[in-house]
């Protein structure tokens, strides 16, 4: 057991004379950064495509509505490639810069759904209260809906973030070296399957399970004002 | 004060008001009965437009709110209403809900509203409740709450959408009184309710609604111990014990 974590992780592997835990470090680094760039595309992206969709205007709602019915009824992996190899092909992008482009259009249509949940949650008659006192539609959501809705999203929105970093392990697909490909060229160089594999599985199970008790401090502070 | 033009309003297929038309004067209190589904809440819907009728027309002081490009924000702060669900802010205190729409309209500043508030919580008895959030306090301190947030507008009429129908049977009196107070000082109200001997007590002009029409109107009195259409009567039997 020592000797396989020593030889997969700690001596220099392959013809380019790299220890595995360097390539691992390197790997999380390029998971990190893309999850978060992807994380606050997202966001962005997210809400104003709620504000299209919620438009009365035929030309904002449709294009939203298309937008997030082609990402949700296809797989993040096949987005993925089609935009580097194909929608990106002629442009200079590096991987990573694709990678969060890919992934930030990905959540977005998610996010989008989860806000419109959030606002549509809240009782229609604190809608209608507000109206009734001669309150314009924006000043009702600005000081009414979206405290409220706050409260319903962010819970499903700590979700998306989670799923956003573990789904970011099909980098590789494009060739990038994240976490999970990291593991893998170390098995490829090693033969070595259980420690580069679980060393990777521990480090997602440590973020997601960082990111998750962060997220859960935060609702609580949320809830102090109920 | 408002005069209202054979309304319609239909939901889809289904016509809930089918051509009424009515006048209500200044200082004036109507009450609205009839059975579930004859329209009543509807028809009070309509009055500030939270449902757009299908035809018709409603004057308020004269001008038109259902004529195309009228200000239905401005007409709102005019006419203050009352919901069965009290509908007040979770997240804001019961201060904050009162002085929220004048202070947000540019109607008063944050002091003007902030002693507007205090006097009007003071006329419906919840002086000591001003910090409180609505999640602590009981439905029918919910429902005063929410007739002092209608009146910090300084509305020239009040809607009242049946105030007493989500509330104990031990609370509603304290609601009815704050209402009839309003009544006493001239208030322009008009009243969806279930509550026949408010109505009674209360009203200037008692209107019977029915399948979208209004069937019967008169004074309480005779509304109530002489029906002429026989629809009034089979209402009122069953209602009357």
């Amino acid at each position: 057991m020592i000797d396989a974590i020593n030889s997969s992780l700690f001596t220099p592997i392959g013809s380019d004379g790299l220890i595995g835990i360097y390539l691992i470090l390197n790997g999380l680094k390029v998971t990190l950064i893309v999850t978060f760039f992807a994380m606050i595309m997202g966001s962005v992206l997210g809400v104003a495509t709620t504000l299209m969709k919620m438009s009365s205007k035929w030309y904002f709602s449709w294009p939203a509505n298309l937008y997030v019915s082609v990402i949700r009824g296809t797989p993040v992996v096949v987005q993925l490639v089609i935009l580097y190899f194909i929608v990106l092909a002629s442009l200079d992008v590096d991987k990573i810069t694709a990678a969060i482009i890919a992934f930030g259009l990905n959540s977005g249509a998610y996010i989008s759904e989860i806000i419109r949940a959030g606002i549509q949650a809240v009782d229609k008659g604190q809608m209608e209260a507000a109206r009734s006192l001669g309150l314009s539609h924006w000043s009702t959501m600005k000081e009414v809906i979206l405290p409220q809705a706050i409260k319903n999203i962010l819970p499903s929105l700590g979700n998306e973030f989670i799923v956003l970093l573990k789904e970011t392990a099909v980098i590789g697909f494009i060739g990038g070296v994240d976490l999970m490909r990291a593991g893998e060229i170390i098995r490829s160089r090693t033969f070595e399957d259980s420690v580069p594999l679980f060393t990777c599985a521990i480090i997602y199970l440590l973020l997601t399970y960082i990111f998750t008790f962060m997220l859960s401090r935060f609702e609580t502070r949320l809830k102090q004002s109920d | 004060m408002i005069k209202i033009n054979n309304l319609h309003k239909s939901f889809g297929d289904n016509q809930v008001l089918k051509g009424i038309s009515e006048q209500i004067n200044k200082g004036e209190v109507v009450s609205v009965i009839g059975p579930s589904g004859s329209g009543k809440s509807t028809f009070l819907r309509c009055i500030n437009l939270l449902e757009q009728p299908t035809q018709g027309d409603i004057f308020i002081d004269g001008q038109s709110i259902t004529a195309a490009g009228a200000c239905v924000d401005k007409l709102r702060q005019k006419v203050g209403m009352v919901f069965q669900n009290f509908n007040l802010f979770p997240h804001k205190t019961v201060k904050q809900n009162i002085m929220l729409a004048p202070v947000k309209l540019g109607v008063m500043n944050q002091q003007q509203a902030g002693a507007e508030a205090d006097r009007l919580l003071t006329l419906v008895g919840l002086k000591d409740k001003a910090d409180a959030y609505p999640s602590s306090l009981s439905g029918g301190q919910k429902q005063r709450v929410a007739i002092a947030r209608a009146l910090a507008m300084k509305p020239e009429l009040m809607l009242f959408d049946e105030p007493t129908s989500a509330l104990d049977p031990e609370m509603v009196g304290d609601v009815l009184d704050v209402m009839k107070s309003l009544a006493e000082d001239g208030m322009t109200m008009v009243i969806v309710t279930h509550e026949m001997g408010f109505a009674r007590d209360v009203s200037d002009r008692v209107i019977f609604m029915d399948g979208g029409y209004i069937v019967e109107q008169s004074e309480p009195e005779a509304l109530f111990s002489k029906p002429k259409e026989a629809r009034t009567q089979e209402f009122l039997s069953k209602v009357l014990r």
